[in-house]
């Protein structure tokens, strides 16, 4: 559907990053995907690297247990730099993954997939199978934060609700 | 860590071209065409690229299909070597050299042609006792669905395997791009023209 090879614009992907994080908050980190999708569960993990919004540089790295609740990450958000990478972890039906979203293409990075079979040709059908499982989720993530993106509840009430979201719990963090 | 086993890092293309009819007998001979070829006794700084199989890197050749192609799936990489000289040991030892030159010549300076001639002499007898570095990148083709991914996020080697790739299959390597998931053309327009939201509170 896309021009060949466009990546999403650099604000689009940061804005879908940042929107996955506070969904995560909002909805207690269960997605109810519908579809070949279904439920999942999903929160950050690890690391979470931010940029200005102008520059392709990351310029801020929060890792450990839950960066995402972390004063820095919200001090960050709070100082206008925008999400450049996302680590995730994600579970479905009984299935477990970690996995980093990286930059405008959302390339995948360090995924550690919940391989059942190890060596041969049968690996490689059980890895790409869980590939294309990992990329199945991140684009029904996709598609429903571009619903909203492009609907009018974006500006009138998804906007302010993350300014809310981003200002408060970064008051709570302050103590 | 790769393809088969540890944390998997994936670049996705799409494989855009016509893939013949006897696509593993074609596909097994262009693979072995553009293999990696250890050069003559060569001491060249040039890289050195081809593919080659992912168990083993010295393993160049395609013609078993059983170890490279499982339907739908063909799994190979791409071994670049590049010989690499200590640029400031190898300056220091050609300013040696051209001094020992002018001592023994009575000479105060060495004239760039000597010196040009020195410089070309080490280099040419170090990069024969040098060993590379080796590069591999390993990547998995869905002959079916026709989509790629490449095991590593680098530009430079996604540049090369496209290339390398072109020449082998005659086949073009276009990035995949997140846009593709969205089911209709309306919501690619409507991402692709949106302005930044203002998602700070105003200061």
């Amino acid at each position: 559907m896309s021009p060949d090879g466009l990546p999403l614009l650099p604000h689009v992907a940061s804005e879908f990053y940042l929107w996955l994080w506070w969904s995560i908050d909002q909805r207690d980190a269960v997605f109810d995907l519908g579809g070949k999708v279904g439920t999942i569960t999903l929160w950050v993990e690890e690391r979470l690297a931010f940029r200005h919004p102008n520059e392709t540089k990351i310029t801020a790295v929060m890792t450990g247990d839950r960066p995402d609740e972390t004063l820095e990450a919200r001090a960050a958000l709070a100082g206008g730099k925008v999400v450049q990478d996302l680590r995730l972890h994600m579970r479905r039906d009984d299935r477990e993954f970690t996995f980093t979203l990286k930059g405008a293409a959302l390339d995948l990075a360090q995924a550690k997939l919940p391989q059942a079979v190890a060596g041969g040709a049968e690996a490689l059908y059980d890895r790409m199978f869980l590939y294309e499982e990992v990329a199945l989720v991140v684009g029904a993530l996709l598609q429903e934060f571009a619903r909203e993106r492009l609907s009018d509840r974006w500006d009138a009430v998804v906007v302010p609700a993350i300014r809310d979201w981003s200002l408060a719990s970064r008051l709570e963090a302050a103590g | 860590m790769g393809i088969l086993s540890g944390a998997l890092t994936a670049r996705r293309f799409k494989v855009v071209g016509d893939v013949p009819e006897a696509f593993r007998d074609v596909y097994r001979e262009q693979l072995g065409q553009f293999a990696f070829r250890d050069p003559p006794n060569e001491p060249g700084k040039a890289e050195i690229e081809g593919w080659v199989q992912t168990h083993n890197l010295l393993d160049a050749s395609f013609d078993d299909l059983n170890r490279w192609l499982y339907d739908p799936y063909a799994l190979f990489a791409l071994r670049i070597d590049k010989k690499v000289l200590p640029a400031n040991l190898l300056k220091a030892t050609v300013e040696k050299e051209c001094t020992k030159w002018c001592a023994e010549k009575g000479v105060e300076r060495c004239p760039n042609a000597v010196k040009t001639e020195i410089k070309e002499r080490i280099e040419d007898e170090w990069l024969r006792r040098t060993l590379p570095k080796v590069r591999v990148t390993e990547l998995c083709w869905n002959m079916r669905d026709q989509w790629l991914v490449l095991h590593s996020l680098s530009e430079s080697v996604a540049d090369r395997v496209r290339k390398r790739f072109h020449q082998t299959f005659g086949l073009r390597l276009v990035p995949w791009s997140p846009l593709d998931w969205m089911s209709d053309e309306a919501t690619v327009e409507g991402l692709l023209g949106t302005m930044p939201a203002a998602m700070q509170e105003a200061k």
